[in-house]
């Protein structure tokens, strides 16, 4: 056990600070402020009410951003060492490959959720620097979505041992942007045809809900604090549901030729 | 103490509506503790999957690859093995210390002792002025150099390494083979290909040649001398004959 903490906190150091030292973090702060600032800017013209309006903005630039860089961030953790060959000193070291995987996600939801915590943090100041406040309930959403993370780099890793970085990353963003989409339709399908049909209660259950841990729209209206046994399943859906797709990406992963 | 036993080693890949090609086919053959061996053949004869078989990067279709008695798809086995690939593009946004830390945590390694090695070694390749440089500003030869670095760190009991002087200016491949010297004076076993024969013929003990996957001649180079030209003869020769010519000649000898 000891050894895997070890193992996962030399590759996540080794990732963040690739990271850093990459440019899409800038990228993604710089479009988030732009945004949220430009939101703002049409009190200028006089509109008057414009807190909520402002919100939705920046907090679906943030939903957004934070899905793409999780995704990319995810989706090169494997192949890119596979690509760059680097892959090979890596697995001639004393480890096993479900080290290997383990320390990949650690890396990919640590790296991502900083970012998601830093891009949040720096666009709250920007709504509070407006005059622009949010209720506590943006606690339970920042929680929320670093589970919505945890889940979403365990499914973009194991899709990468089955797709071409290419195909993983367009699908997990299709599965990530619309599963909210596909949800409703279900819903709409089960309005229609009842709660008792099976292959939509299948569906359902099948079906990625990245959408589970999204909350924005309720820190937008100003709700108050969600229960946090709520919170507390939709955690266990993240950790069960997580640990699924890295068992599914592991079975692909433990035979595998490297290179 | 045998270092590395291959035996009727197979590693078969599967083709679409083609028979699996066979890159490896029955291979055998020993490393003992302390030999320094080359791995020869040509392009395609089967080196990178052996070498790929015993730092289990793939299993084996049948037979077997063993590393100081264990395993070779046993991770613990990689504990006294350091490896250097071919070509290895350390990663760009990191620097020499950096990924050298990143390899000695995953060995295992921590804290002083730690970095005491990685000064040591960065000392060694020649690379404690570029230590805090990020690598995708280095040049090839000095990318190898990090890989070699890499390849000691821990202190192992065998160096595998594929095609180890690629990259190389002739200064670093002299600087190499000192860095080999110091390896053998302390004990360590040595297994690598290349296809520098002038360098095999200088280091080694053994060459081993295969081709087609499977193993066609194996000697002493100590039985080689006066008896050919020169190694890259020899080579071309038992290549081309596609079995040992010379075998026969030494035993009668």
């Amino acid at each position: 056990m000891m050894r895997t903490v070890q193992i996962t906190r030399a590759l996540m150091t080794a990732g963040l600070l690739e990271t850093v030292r990459r440019k899409d973090l800038y990228v993604v702060l710089i479009l988030t402020v732009l945004l949220t600032l430009g939101a703002s800017a049409f009190r200028v013209f006089g509109v008057q009410g414009l807190e909520i309006f402002v919100k939705d903005v920046a907090f679906t630039a943030i939903g957004v951003m934070t899905t793409i860089l999780t995704v990319l961030i995810a989706a090169r953790q494997i192949p890119e060492e596979m690509q760059r060959r680097t892959i090979y000193p890596l697995m001639a070291r004393p480890i096993t490959r479900g080290q290997l995987l383990l320390g990949k996600w650690a890396t990919a939801f640590f790296t991502a959720s900083l970012c998601f915590v830093v891009l949040a943090s720096i666009t709250l100041g920007l709504l509070l620097s407006l005059g622009i406040t949010v209720k506590p309930i943006f606690i339970q959403y920042l929680l929320l979505k670093i589970f919505g993370i945890g889940w979403l780099c365990a499914m973009v890793i194991a899709l990468s041992f089955y797709l071409t970085p290419a195909a993983n990353v367009t699908l997990s963003l299709i599965l990530a942007f619309g599963s909210g989409v596909f949800n409703r339709l279900l819903l709409m399908a089960h309005w229609e045809h009842g709660l008792d049909v099976l292959w939509l209660n299948l569906l359902y259950g099948v079906l990625p809900h990245y959408d589970y841990f999204d909350m924005s729209k309720k820190v937008v209206f100003d709700w108050d604090l969600a229960p946090w046994w709520v919170l507390g399943v939709l955690a266990g859906y993240a950790l069960l549901s997580g640990m699924g797709w890295l068992l599914v990406g592991w079975l692909r992963f433990r035979k595998q030729t490297i290179g | 103490m045998r270092a590395i036993v291959v035996r009727n080693l197979v590693v078969a890949y599967r083709r679409w509506f083609k028979p699996p090609f066979r890159a490896v086919d029955g291979l055998s053959f020993e490393v003992h503790q302390g030999e320094i061996v080359g791995f020869l053949g040509v392009n395609g004869a089967g080196k990178t999957s052996t070498i790929k078989t015993l730092m289990g990067f793939q299993s084996p279709t049948a037979g077997e690859a063993r590393i100081f008695g264990m395993d070779a798809t046993d991770a613990r086995a990689r504990q006294l093995v350091g490896f250097l690939p071919e070509t290895a593009l350390y990663s760009p946004y990191l620097t020499p210390y950096e990924t050298l830390r990143l390899y000695g945590e995953l060995h295992g390694l921590r804290g002083r002792p730690l970095r005491a090695q990685i000064e040591a070694l960065l000392e060694a390749v020649k690379l404690t002025h570029k230590a805090h440089t990020l690598n995708k500003n280095l040049s090839k030869g000095m990318l190898q150099r990090v890989g070699i670095a890499q390849a000691l760190l821990g202190d192992p009991k065998l160096l595998i390494l594929d095609e180890v002087s690629s990259g190389l200016d002739p200064i670093g491949k002299r600087e190499l083979r000192d860095l080999l010297a110091t390896q053998r004076e302390r004990g360590t076993t040595i297994f690598f290909s290349s296809h520098e024969l002038a360098e095999v013929a200088s280091i080694c003990d053994r060459i081993l040649i295969i081709h087609h996957g499977k193993l066609i001649a194996e000697h002493r180079l100590s039985d080689l001398v006066g008896r050919v030209d020169s190694l890259e003869d020899y080579f071309i020769r038992t290549v081309q004959a596609g079995h040992d010519i010379l075998n026969e000649e030494v035993q009668a000898a």
